[in-house]
């Protein structure tokens, strides 16, 4: 009798869900989406904010000293590129503006559209971003369709992916976080400038997975008119031979529990797209590596690149040049970072240290190599908020002169 | 396994066909719903064998079998109050021509007094509201609308029932998880399904689970014994994004994509609920009264939470969906 009436309180005891779960209808699903990204900085350069040093009167300036090195923000403008009036040849990149100053400034304003259709493996992706530069002295300020392009995925058994249009890189990895709300830290590394350009072309991506072990084997290659070298560096929206450049990199990633290695090997090849004689060629190599175990990730990479003399001016991102040198540079980074994540308003923390290199030389021209260290730590609060900030101290190892051009530089950035 | 051995034994002395002696009744179990469904099936069963084979015993002579039949019936919690009526006198003639006393018979229930309520004193014979429906809307989410909200009540004045783990599947099914957004109970488990030609992976950051990867027509089982809300992602494939919602209660429901949800077998009693939407970055607070007669609930939930931009690998690094891997 009492077990009877136990058993029956137990039962009354057990209670039981009424959720079988909730699956919204293919088609409320709104096709398009509107994300983006501001960032604001706060920089200071030593010096006058560029790497020329006020005693150095050889020209081309640019060829003789690292003009990329007083880097200030994530697209890789420098404080200045102001070269006194020396004349320059075009090696320059973007520049704020701000000289030596202590300046606050707008870096970008991203726009993404992504429109993707639940009815089709179809996606549209344009990215647009306003670059406003409040200095007379750097860039105008200008708006940069810095991606535009449709995306296919054909088969829904096979991870092959389509792309036409202007889009990302598919050199080496910094590509992947070229943006100040995925990259790590404020600044690129120094040999960001030739591989993280976007070129108009065609793309195709292909990764078959290997369960077992965890691990998979990858394919990105890419046709376009240029190269992957920033838009200073090449006119990338037109080609200027009518030959494309092939890009492409092999990728193995091994994705364990906790320990993540992915290795890439990566080629370019095809003509300079400053020239207009299509035997006038580009090549590319480089190798890179990532592994994350726990909160420790390590990265690196590493790059060859040469460049034929060209026959005529180059056109490059900066308008007409006179001077087409043979060039040559290698060139590379590792970075370790340490990262912990939380649960409150405060969602990461990270510190993160890299070393970078690069050996350069434009033929006929002393060949330069210069380091940078660089150390900062980001936090991020709450989930579209990230504050970064960085100090990177640039050195003259050889062949340039030793300038003051270390840079102090911080980033806001809002993701929306 | 008490339930059933008493069931058993209550049946044992039945010749009657019509009497049913099969026990377990052979109804299937595979979700909360059918478990509810057997509990409820195997009660009403229980009442009928007792009160009728109790009658067969009594027509035969076999008082004592009949007492004890009887007596076994009027110790089931919450009688209805007409089969008592019924029963008892024949209960109490059957005991005292068994050569006991009536007074063996099981007392009626005592009378519960509430708190909030003095006078006047309910009837020995009202029969006593232990278990009650909740339902209501929910509204909001923003552009996505309230379905899949999740709604959970704790109960403030006294305690719960205890929390049936259950077994649920989620698809990936199409490059998406399906269902979407799951809630589910502490301690209950998710087999992950592969419905797709191609390998997936599910992992969650917080807490932190892998389940490798696998292909078509695989599975993977994960358990989740802690509250709180897990995101489930695709190390392959960043466009796919999951949510279960696990809570330590066994009162909670989804809404449907009108909005509306019912919570069953609430007590009455005074809760705190709570309601969670994909979309919404906090979710919503309410306190409720459920009385004798259930209660009726109206949430609004934020639509101020977008999905994440750019998914994180399972290492947590972020990935960009339009580059399609």
């Amino acid at each position: 009798m009492i077990a009877l009436a136990l058993a029956i309180l137990m039962a009354q005891e057990i209670q039981s869900s009424n959720s079988d779960g909730y699956t919204p209808p293919a088609d409320s699903q709104p096709p398009l989406h509107i994300n983006g990204y501001v960032d604001l900085g706060w920089a200071k350069a030593q010096g006058n904010g560029t790497s020329f040093a006020p005693g150095d009167m050889r020209i081309p300036a640019d060829y003789g000293v690292d003009t990329f090195a007083p880097a200030v923000n994530s697209r890789g403008d420098v404080a200045s590129t102001d070269s006194g009036g020396r004349f320059t040849n075009g090696f320059l990149p973007r520049s704020v503006g701000i000289g030596g100053y202590p300046s606050f400034l707008i870096n970008t304003v991203d726009v993404d559209l992504r429109y993707q259709p639940s009815t089709a493996p179809l996606m549209l992706f344009t990215r647009f971003q306003l670059l406003p530069r409040v200095s007379s002295a750097g860039e105008n300020t200008r708006v940069l369709v810095e991606q535009a392009f449709a995306r296919v995925i054909p088969f829904a058994s096979q991870e092959l992916a389509l792309t036409v249009g202007k889009s990302d890189s598919v050199f080496g990895i910094e590509y992947l976080e070229n943006q100040a709300n995925l990259r790590t830290g404020v600044t690129p590394s120094l040999i960001a400038r030739y591989t993280t350009g976007q070129s108009l072309g065609a793309k195709a991506f292909y990764r078959i997975q290997i369960a077992p072990l965890w691990t998979a084997v990858s394919v990105n290659l890419a046709a376009s008119n240029g190269g992957t070298l920033v838009e200073t560096l090449q006119p990338q929206s037109a080609s200027l031979t009518g030959t494309p450049v092939f890009s492409g990199r092999l990728g193995l990633e091994v994705n364990l529990p906790s320990l993540e290695v992915k290795l890439g090997l990566s080629a370019l090849d095809g003509p300079r797209n400053d020239q207009s004689q299509p035997g006038v060629r580009q090549k590319a190599l480089g190798g890179d590596a990532r592994l994350v175990f726990g909160p420790v990730e390590l990265r690196g990479e590493w790059i060859t690149v040469t460049q034929d003399e060209g026959a005529g001016d180059k056109m490059n991102g900066l308008g007409r040049q006179t001077v087409v040198s043979k060039f040559d540079v290698r060139g590379g980074y590792g970075q370790l970072g340490l990262g912990f994540d939380f649960s409150g308003a405060v969602r990461r923390v990270a510190v993160y240290g890299r070393y970078d290199r690069r050996h350069a030389r434009f033929e006929g021209f002393t060949p330069i190599t210069v380091d940078r260290i660089t150390a900062g730590a980001r936090v991020d609060l709450w989930e579209s908020l990230a504050m970064k900030g960085e100090y990177l101290m640039n050195r003259e190892l050889a062949g340039a002169p030793n300038v003051a051009n270390d840079v102090v530089t911080s980033s806001l950035v809002y993701t929306w | 396994m008490r339930l059933l051995f008493a069931l058993l034994l209550a049946a044992a002395s039945g010749k009657h066909d019509w009497l049913g002696s099969e026990m377990p009744l052979p109804l299937a179990v595979r979700t909360p719903q059918d478990l509810e469904f057997k509990s409820v099936a195997e009660r009403e069963y229980l009442i009928f064998n007792l009160l009728t084979s109790g009658k067969v015993a009594w027509d035969a002579g076999d008082f004592t079998t009949a007492a004890a039949k009887w007596e076994s019936l009027l110790a089931v919690p919450d009688l209805e109050v007409s089969i008592d009526k019924v029963v008892r006198p024949f209960a109490q003639e059957a005991r005292r021509k068994a050569g006991g006393k009536a007074g063996d018979v099981p007392p009626p229930p005592a009378p519960r007094v509430s708190r909030e309520e003095s006078a006047p004193a309910p009837s020995p014979r009202k029969r006593e509201v232990t278990s009650v429906l909740v339902e209501g809307t929910v509204s909001g989410g923003g552009a996505a609308g309230p379905g899949g909200a999740v709604v959970w009540l704790r109960r403030t004045d006294g305690p719960m029932p205890k929390l049936l783990p259950a077994r649920k599947v989620v698809l990936q099914r199409g490059k998406a998880f399906v269902p979407r957004v799951l809630a589910i109970g502490e301690g209950s488990s998710v087999v992950f399904r592969n419905d797709d030609p191609i390998n997936h992976n599910v992992f969650s950051l917080a807490p932190h689970f892998d389940t490798g990867l696998y292909g078509a027509g695989g599975e993977k089982e994960q358990v989740f014994d802690k509250a709180g809300v897990v995101q489930l992602l695709c190390n392959i494939h960043s466009s796919m994004i999951g949510y279960l919602v696990v809570v330590d209660t066994p009162y909670f429901a989804q809404a449907d994509a009108t909005g509306a949800f019912s919570i069953k077998g609430v007590a009455p009693g005074q809760y705190d609920v709570e309601a969670w939407h994909e979309y919404a970055s906090q979710p919503a607070k309410a306190k409720l009264t459920v009385g004798r007669d259930g209660a009726k609930l109206a949430l609004t939930v934020a639509g101020d939470r977008q999905p994440p931009q750019f998914p994180p690998d399972k290492y947590g690094k972020p990935r960009q969906q339009q580059l399609g891997y």
